[in-house]
């Protein structure tokens, strides 16, 4: 099994943008076009082996070298510090993490007075070291899902969230304060592949270059 | 269920690990194999303490393994002490203290653990095993190659097939950067970029710095400079300053001498490889097998090294991350390393004094063998054999009537005098 390539693709729009652009290099798999609920799909002729998982679940399968390749977006990489090659920029996934409050607050908000402020988040790490880096103190609290909420109904001041056209940020009478980084999908692989199969993956990476736009692109 | 009112209080701290019999035999199997190879290669075995005072230790401490030190106060002599977060500073320190009359060079081998401390996240050792060597009082590139050449052996001694050994070239990096003058945050950063090969990010750090083209193209070829050794050819087209060209050289001279071994498809390079940058001064390698995603063994040249304990002197070395190792091999190893002891000795009722008598008989010959106490049936003493990984269950009768030899899986049985069975090799 040790020639083949595995990679793990988040599901959902991700993976297809992956497949679509990974087509145009010669990298197809077939039977993921069929309707089923596997998990696991092969190209035993190309000797290929795809897994679809959860997004902020790619760079683990890659960093324990369960997947080869995985393709994930930067702000999941920035959260979680794996030791992890990151070779190429995908483009696509285009969006922004930032810091949000609501616009009522902002008429008489300065950041420079900004000290021992609540942020409500789905990236503990980033938001602790982006405030750290400004020397402010906060108070973080971690959630799953729906950020804007949080301000709405007196959980936080302000969030750290992934914004890509601003639409929903704008419906819940939020405005963006600071961008902390530009988020697009990433090549990522895993230190020994890249090593014991570096004839291979050298060329994937190489044709990808080769291959992906000089635009950003929303992925939706 | 778990009953989140009454959490069991952990046994063990996180990050250190029990181990059980059946890997503990692996652990020492590796060990020993490793050990072997160091000893062929004329390395001799120190033993170094489990405390070091924290002044004497640092100097010798690369990277982040300074702030990763467990340290604390010293009651006797009230200054800090550490346990060692890696032993080749100690190696180095006894080489340039007490062996400092000794001729050089000086090839030593250890074998033990250190303790570093980890960020909080589940699955990370905060004990590591070492195995490994320095050489010491050599610069030639023979010295480098001899090191790489011993940890392909160490590999293929511990049972690995399939590997890669990844060589890299701190120098080279370093003559691509001197070009450069950026401030040591951006260094620090383009540095970063480098090591994850995130040319993106990379292209970025250049436009702000306002690199020329002619650097630029340089330092954005180091990210993509892995792979065969046709690696070196296309940096040699690439770079044209001398700090980078000597690198090169250098490699060149040691894969000539890798393939003199015959070991060079073993090999590959990778010269945007930077682990270790801040004490590493020249060649530098890792072993991967395929599939596990940590080097199991790493190394290098540190010059600098021996002048921190007063002593200045060329030195390489590497080091085997048992665990690592283990956790790569672990199934190969199944079959190779069995934890088994030959005979349990049963004695029939009345035949206690029988057996004790030719226990030892059976141990001389050389069988393991340790004898069955409980009072008990025969069929207890076989399921007890066949759980605790017995090769035999020795079944001992009253008097003179023949032993009983039986295999606890199969339940076949011979039935043969003591002389017969001492004379035999295999069971």
């Amino acid at each position: 099994m040790s020639d083949w390539i595995t990679f793990a693709l988040p599901k959902g729009r991700i993976l297809e943008d992956s497949m679509e652009l990974f087509a145009q290099i010669g990298i197809t798999c077939p039977e993921m076009s069929e309707k089923s609920r596997k998990l696991v799909f092969e190209n035993p002729e190309l000797k290929l082996r795809f897994m679809a998982v959860r997004a902020t679940d790619v760079p683990t399968y890659v960093e324990y070298g369960c997947a080869d390749i995985g393709v994930v977006g930067k702000d999941t990489l920035l959260e979680q510090g794996k030791d992890l090659y990151e070779p190429v920029d995908m483009k696509f996934g285009y969006c922004r993490l930032v810091v949000a409050e609501p616009k009522d607050l902002q008429a008489e908000d300065n950041p420079l007075n900004w000290s021992n402020i609540r942020v409500a988040t789905k990236y503990p790490n980033v938001t602790e070291r982006y405030f750290a880096e400004k020397g402010i103190q906060v108070e973080l609290i971690k959630l799953y899902g729906s950020i804007e909420l949080a301000p709405l109904v007196g959980l936080s001041e302000r969030i750290v969230d992934l914004v890509s056209t601003g639409g929903t940020l704008k419906a819940n009478g939020m405005v963006e304060v600071d961008t902390i980084a530009e988020i697009t999908s990433r090549l990522i692989v895993n230190r020994a592949s890249l090593k014991t199969k570096h004839q291979r993956i050298g060329k994937i990476i190489a044709a990808l270059e080769k291959v992906v736009g000089d635009e950003v692109r929303i992925s939706e | 269920m778990i009953n989140s009112n009454a959490l069991p209080e952990s046994a063990l701290p996180k990050g250190v690990r029990d181990f059980l019999p059946l890997k503990a035999a692996k652990v020492e199997y590796l060990q020993q194999q490793l050990q072997q190879v160091m000893a062929a290669w004329g390395f001799r075995p120190v033993i170094t303490p489990q405390l070091e005072f924290f002044d004497q230790l640092e100097k010798g401490l690369g990277g982040d393994l300074h702030a990763r030190a467990f340290r604390f106060d010293d009651r006797q002599s009230g200054r800090l002490l550490a346990f060692p977060p890696d032993i080749t500073p100690q190696i180095a320190r006894i080489a340039a203290t007490r062996m400092r009359e000794l001729p050089l060079p000086l090839r030593l081998s250890y074998s033990g653990k250190v303790l570093r401390h980890t960020e909080e996240q589940a699955g990370k050792n905060r004990e590591i095993f070492q195995v490994g060597v320095e050489l010491i009082g050599l610069g030639q590139p023979e010295a480098d190659a001899e090191m790489i050449a011993m940890a392909i052996e160490c590999l293929q001694g511990s049972g690995a097939k399939d590997f890669t050994l990844d060589i890299g070239q701190v120098e080279f990096f370093r003559g691509v950067m001197d070009g450069l003058s950026l401030s040591s945050d951006l260094a620090r950063r383009v540095a970063g970029a480098i090591g994850r090969k995130d040319s993106t990010e990379l292209r970025a750090l250049l436009d702000e710095a306002g690199v020329d083209e002619a650097a630029r193209e340089e330092v954005l070829a180091l990210p993509r400079l892995f792979g065969g050794r046709e690696v070196l050819e296309r940096a040699a087209k690439l770079v044209k300053n001398q700090r980078s060209q000597r690198a090169l050289d250098n490699l060149t001279q040691v894969l000539a001498l890798l393939d003199r071994h015959g070991i060079a498809e073993y090999v590959t390079f990778d010269l945007g490889e930077l682990r270790g940058l801040d004490y590493h001064t020249g060649i530098t390698f890792q072993g991967f097998l395929p599939g596990y995603g940590q080097a199991v063994c790493s190394g290098g040249r540190y010059d600098g090294l021996m002048a921190n304990y007063g002593n200045p002197a060329p030195a390489t070395g590497f080091t085997f991350d048992l665990l690592n190792l283990l956790f790569a091999l672990d199934r190969a190893l199944e079959d190779q390393v069995k934890p088994r002891t030959d005979l349990l000795v049963y004695a029939c009722e009345g035949a206690v004094l029988r057996a004790q008598q030719l226990t030892p008989r059976l141990r001389a010959a050389g069988f393991s063998a340790a004898r069955d106490m409980l009072d008990r049936s025969i069929d207890e003493a076989l399921a007890y054999a066949r759980l605790m990984n017995y090769r035999r269950l020795l079944v001992v009768p009253v008097g003179e009537a023949a032993l009983r030899l039986v295999n606890p899986s199969s339940e076949n049985e011979d039935s043969l005098t003591l002389e017969e069975l001492l004379q035999r090799k295999e069971l």
